[in-house]
């Protein structure tokens, strides 16, 4: 590498070539001041406040300013300090003078610059430069009086978000970031990040109703709570209250500066009325206030007489994808030691567990990188995922990497995402033929010899036999069946060819019906390709929910214990039996789906569910009320009022993440730790402490006064966490799989491709001609319980429209805000219609979330195995007009 | 006179000149304006559509450059110098007068689209101050009566010219 001698204030340095000055300068602890350079940002020299001055007295701007051999500057001679002083009084006189009730309060940089610089009055006639602004929003202000035009709100738009809702408009006096024909930002394609709230210098961009203004008394970092992104944030605390979120400045965290709407501004959701504050008893039919003692030992007694009296598998628990790894160890602890029960599930089950599970027991772990390698990639194939809705920060990653870094995307996806303006290639396949299109890709690149070849032979087994299938395979039906133009196919193929491959896959695959055979093409690609155990390779799976990986790898499931491991290999359970000083069920338990069945059938008499809503989550709510209506006995543990809380027997108020200590597993398998931030509310308690009492009353051996007792045990017991916190805050689970490809020696075992199979004959029905999408919206997550409670989310107008397309749309009549019943054979919901360009005909969207998340009337409640189950992401419907 | 409908055929055969070449915003741009007389508002989206731009780039360079306008203008546009040398010669009045004689502000196209009046800091003709310019025309020297002679001279269709592109 090459490395410049540079002196900055007379200091000698040593830096690298391509460097700015103000970079090197600020690596050797030189502040230069600035209001438009931003680490994550491309630098763009707009405020001039970075000047220094060269020997010959030339004044060069230093972010722009590459470093050059034997360059000597000084950063703060009196020369530059008069500049700087001169910008300074020059922005204050275009400024309104509104310091004291500014929401930025002490954040304000150019209020600290210019104290900094001693600038008091800037004796200049004023040139304040209103526009006012009509929003309706109810996320962003913008006085833009108070713009100062460092450009960091348009960068971070385009350079990190990628949406591109603003930019500079006009020039010289008039010029200011618009939206396109300055429309307010609800007309524009702004998705409400908030990115640019957070890295405005001045007050010119501001939340919006905030229940405190001015610089809150202190800033907390913490984990989001919502996707499975896992972002890093910084809360403000004013009395106890969480009153600003922002991303955390930290270096490598995953959101680097950005966050979306969800994490900006739906956290107002922890401080809604709607939030349990005490403990709640059903005394004569209805819930009552109780004392934490009082709720302990109901809870103990009944689920002790219950098990005493029908037996262990008479008891089940549902854990939770949103809660902690640690409560949830302990919650599938206290269900297998003391309950002595397998029936544990937790609500990552909806969002496509069974398909992450062929993927597990296929290579025996799931290696997945850090999302920063996707930038290492040589093609991205993103296959029924459309992030910039479910998981937008993970949208951002990909965006970045088409735009800045070039990396070819392909999308395959029945609908037109916000994804596809960044692709090299959209796929717009049929729905549920991913399985074809995928072999029908690989059969191509067969064809070409475009595969590698030595990956193939040195790690993998029963290529021959694929190959084989492949080489006999007809085209032309792909095409017809995926509805992809032969040209189509052949240019994806042109795309993939003799590349690695990341893949990135969404839950049109993991919820859909044939998920699992889709995850087995998959692997067949990957392995023909050899895009696995490589970085900048392999696969990015969309987990809708914080901690849903988590969950799973604390045992939270059915069929594995802690650290992924299998509940059926003998060996392992001896492990655990040893471990826990107990004996463990060999039977896999129930997954959620099957204790509904079987509390309908009345052979499950008590449940424990802790942070889930399965009645707004699961379909068919009615089903599952019957059901509940059978327990003998139902405890709810949860933060927020919800239907399911309404049919409990006790209710145990919990805490938010942000209200307690605890870890997250995202789904680039990062595990991160985080501090509670707040105190519960009321009488809440952090989940892991409700458990710790509760276990130590029912007689669990091992005591749990501190988190930290947890997190040694899963060290411990689980080598998958034995990595945990050796790397402060943010630490990866371990895998370990027995290929060899992910060897670096080449030791182990091959990796098997799968034979094709016939899928299950596609459901048509005459009856029911439209096929709807079931799909996220990014105003919410998942069944929308807790950005339901936002006030900011509520205010948003948004009605959810379902979407059709334009011919269908005319074949109709339909006109956009036309009222509509759809419905399935299950089910039916109402709503408004919109009529979209792009939409294939046949095809309707329905968003999830909204109005109780009534979409999921119209699916049936069974698992994706099941013989006729339609999965949960597409269903066969009508339309009428209502 | 009422403006006209836009015409999406032309459109797309301009973009489809222009959509792989490298840098071919302003270009594109250009094609536009010369074909349609201004750049119509809805015309930002699909061009940043088929030159993976964001629409607000594309509005923002529009905005950028005084040679691009999203309002239709008039037939004819008359750009009124007022450079230093033009000021000496006596541009403020000559600007007074053809606002007096069109009706119009700087910056306005008349009712009847035949008409735009601009200022302009400098047309480079100092030789012949004060000087203006209609459409790709100079004329310099001016006097009131000259002035208006010209005026006249535009003021109706040419035989032979076709309507308002």
């Amino acid at each position: 590498m090459d490395e410049i001698n540079l002196t900055i204030n007379g200091k000698k340095i040593v830096c690298r070539a391509g460097t700015t000055v103000f970079n090197a300068a600020k690596e050797n602890d030189i502040r230069i001041p600035s209001l438009c350079h931003h680490p994550h940002l491309e630098p763009i020299g707009a405020c001039r406040l970075c000047l220094v001055e060269d020997e010959n007295g030339r004044i060069l701007a230093s972010c722009v300013t590459p470093v050059s051999e034997n360059l000597s500057v000084q950063t703060d001679s009196p020369n530059v300090r008069a500049h700087r002083k001169n910008i300074i009084r020059l922005l204050m006189a275009n400024h309104p003078e509104s310091c004291i009730v500014c929401n930025k309060g002490n954040r304000c940089e150019l209020r600290k610059i210019a104290s900094q610089l001693g600038v008091g009055t800037y004796d200049l006639y004023p040139m304040p430069h209103y526009t006012g602004f009509e929003e309706a929003n109810p996320f962003i202000i913008r006085d833009l009086s108070k713009c100062i035009l460092c450009g960091k709100c348009i960068r971070a738009d385009h350079e990190l978000v990628g949406v591109g809702a603003i930019d500079y408009n006009q020039r010289g006096f008039r010029s200011r970031p618009a939206t396109v024909h300055d429309r307010p930002l609800e007309q524009s394609s702004c998705t409400f990040c908030g990115s640019c709230i957070s890295i405005c210098p001045t007050g010119a961009l501001a939340v919006k109703n905030v229940s405190f203004a001015g610089s809150p008394q202190k800033e907390m970092a913490s984990i989001c709570g919502f996707c499975g992104v896992g972002c890093s944030l910084v809360m403000g605390i004013q009395d106890n209250r969480i009153v600003d979120v922002n991303p955390s400045p930290v270096e490598n965290s995953i959101n680097q500066s950005t966050l979306c709407v969800r994490g900006h501004f739906a956290h107002d959701f922890l401080s809604s009325s709607q939030r349990l504050t005490t403990p709640l008893l059903r005394k004569n039919g209805e819930l009552s206030p109780a004392t934490w003692e009082e709720a302990f030992a109901v809870v103990t007694d009944k689920l002790f007489s219950i098990k005493k009296k029908n037996g262990p598998q008479s008891i089940a628990f549902f854990g939770s994808s949103k809660c902690s790894l640690e409560e949830n160890y302990l919650f599938q602890k206290i269900a297998r030691v003391i309950l002595q029960t397998n029936h544990i599930d937790n609500g990552g089950f909806l969002t496509g567990r069974s398909v992450l599970n062929r993927f597990q027991s296929r290579l025996g772990g799931m290696s997945i990188g850090p999302l920063k390698d996707l930038e290492k990639a040589e093609v991205v194939l993103v296959l029924g995922a459309d992030p910039t809705h479910s998981l937008p920060v993970l949208g951002y990653h990909l965006k970045r990497v088409s735009k800045i870094k070039g990396v070819p995307i392909i999308v395959a996806d029945p609908r037109r995402t916000d994804l596809i303006p960044f692709a090299s290639l959209w796929m717009p396949l049929a729905t549920q033929t991913d399985y074809y299109l995928i072999n029908g890709l690989a059969a191509l690149l067969y064809h070409r010899k475009a595969y590698d070849a030595q990956f193939v032979k040195r790690f993998t087994q029963g290529s021959d036999e694929y190959f084989k299938e492949l080489s006999a395979m007809n085209l032309d039906q792909i095409s017809r069946v995926t509805e992809i133009e032969p040209e189509g196919l052949e240019k994806a193929a042109d795309l993939l060819a003799g590349k690695k491959i990341v893949f990135v896959v969404g839950h049109g695959i993991l919820q859909q019906r044939n998920g699992l055979e889709v995850i087995d093409a998959l692997l067949n690609l990957a392995l023909m390709t050899g895009s696995l155990g490589q970085r900048g390779t392999g696969f990015y799976f969309l987990t809708m929910e914080n901690n849903a990986l988590g969950a799973w790898d604390m045992g939270a499931v059915p069929d594995f214990l802690p650290g992924r491991q299998s509940l059926v290999d003998n060996e392992i359970r001896k492990y655990w039996d040893r471990a826990w000083k107990i004996k463990i069920s060999p039977d896999p338990g129930l997954n959620i789906i099957k204790m509904i069945e079987a509390a309908e059938e009345g052979n499950l008499k008590a449940m424990y569910i802790m942070g889930e809503n399965p009645l707004r989550s699961l379909p068919q709510p009615g089903q599952i009320r019957k059901a509940f209506d059978n327990l003998e006995f139902l405890v709810v543990q949860d933060i927020l009022d919800s239907e399911t809380v309404r049919m409990a027997d006790v209710v145990l108020p919990g805490a938010a993440f942000s209200e307690k200590a605890g870890s997250f597993t995202n789904l680039e398998g990062r595990i991160q730790s985080f501090d509670p931030v707040v105190s519960p509310p009321g009488q809440a308690k952090p989940d892991w402490e409700i458990l710790s009492f509760l276990g130590n009353q029912m007689g669990l051996p091992a005591q749990y006064r501190t988190i930290e007792k947890i997190r040694d045990e899963i060290r411990e017991l689980a080598p998958l966490y034995s990595q945990w916190g050796k790397n402060g805050n943010s630490s990866w689970i371990k895998e370990k799989s027995d290929l060899a490809l992910f060897h670096p020696d080449e030791s182990g075992e091959s990796a098997l491709f799968s034979p094709l199979v016939p899928l299950k004959e596609n459901i048509r029905d005459e009856d029911f001609p439209f096929k709807a999408i079931l799909g996220s919206w990014r105003y919410h997550l998942g069944s929308g319980t807790r950005t339901g409670s936002s006030n900011r989310i509520n205010q948003m107008p948004l009605s959810g429209e379902i979407e059709v397309s334009i011919k269908d749309g005319e074949r109709l009549h339909l006109l956009d805000g036309d009222k509509i019943r759809l419905s399935s054979s299950y089910g039916s919901i109402e709503r408004k219609v919109k009529v979209v360009r792009n939409q294939k005909p046949g095809l309707i969207f329905v968003p999830r979330a909204f109005y109780e998340n009534d979409a999921r009337n119209l699916l049936p409640l069974t698992t994706l195995e099941a013989p006729n189950s339609p999965g949960f992401k597409e269903i066969n419907v009508k339309i009428e007009k209502t | 006179m009422t403006q006209k409908e836009i015409d999406w055929g032309r459109l797309d055969e301009i973009i489809k000149r222009h959509r792989d070449e490298n840098w071919a915003l302003i270009p594109l741009l250009q094609d536009i304006q010369e074909e349609f007389g201004y750049l119509p508002p809805e015309f930002i989206e699909p061009v940043a559509e088929a030159l993976k731009l964001f629409p607000s780039e594309v509005q923002g360079v529009i905005t950028f450059y005084a040679g691009f306008s999203l309002e239709p203008k008039g037939r004819n546009v008359i750009k009124s110098c007022r450079g230093t040398a033009c000021h000496v010669k006596g541009s403020r009045s000559i600007l007074r007068f053809i606002k007096k004689e069109l009706n119009l502000e700087e910056g306005e196209t008349s009712p009847d689209y035949q008409f735009t009046l601009e200022t302009v800091a400098c047309l480079g003709a100092c030789f012949l101050a004060p000087a203006m310019m209609v459409n790709r025309t100079y004329f310099g020297k001016l006097s009131p009566p000259k002035v208006k002679s010209i005026l006249a001279q535009y003021s109706r269709p040419k035989t032979g010219e076709s309507e308002i592109k």
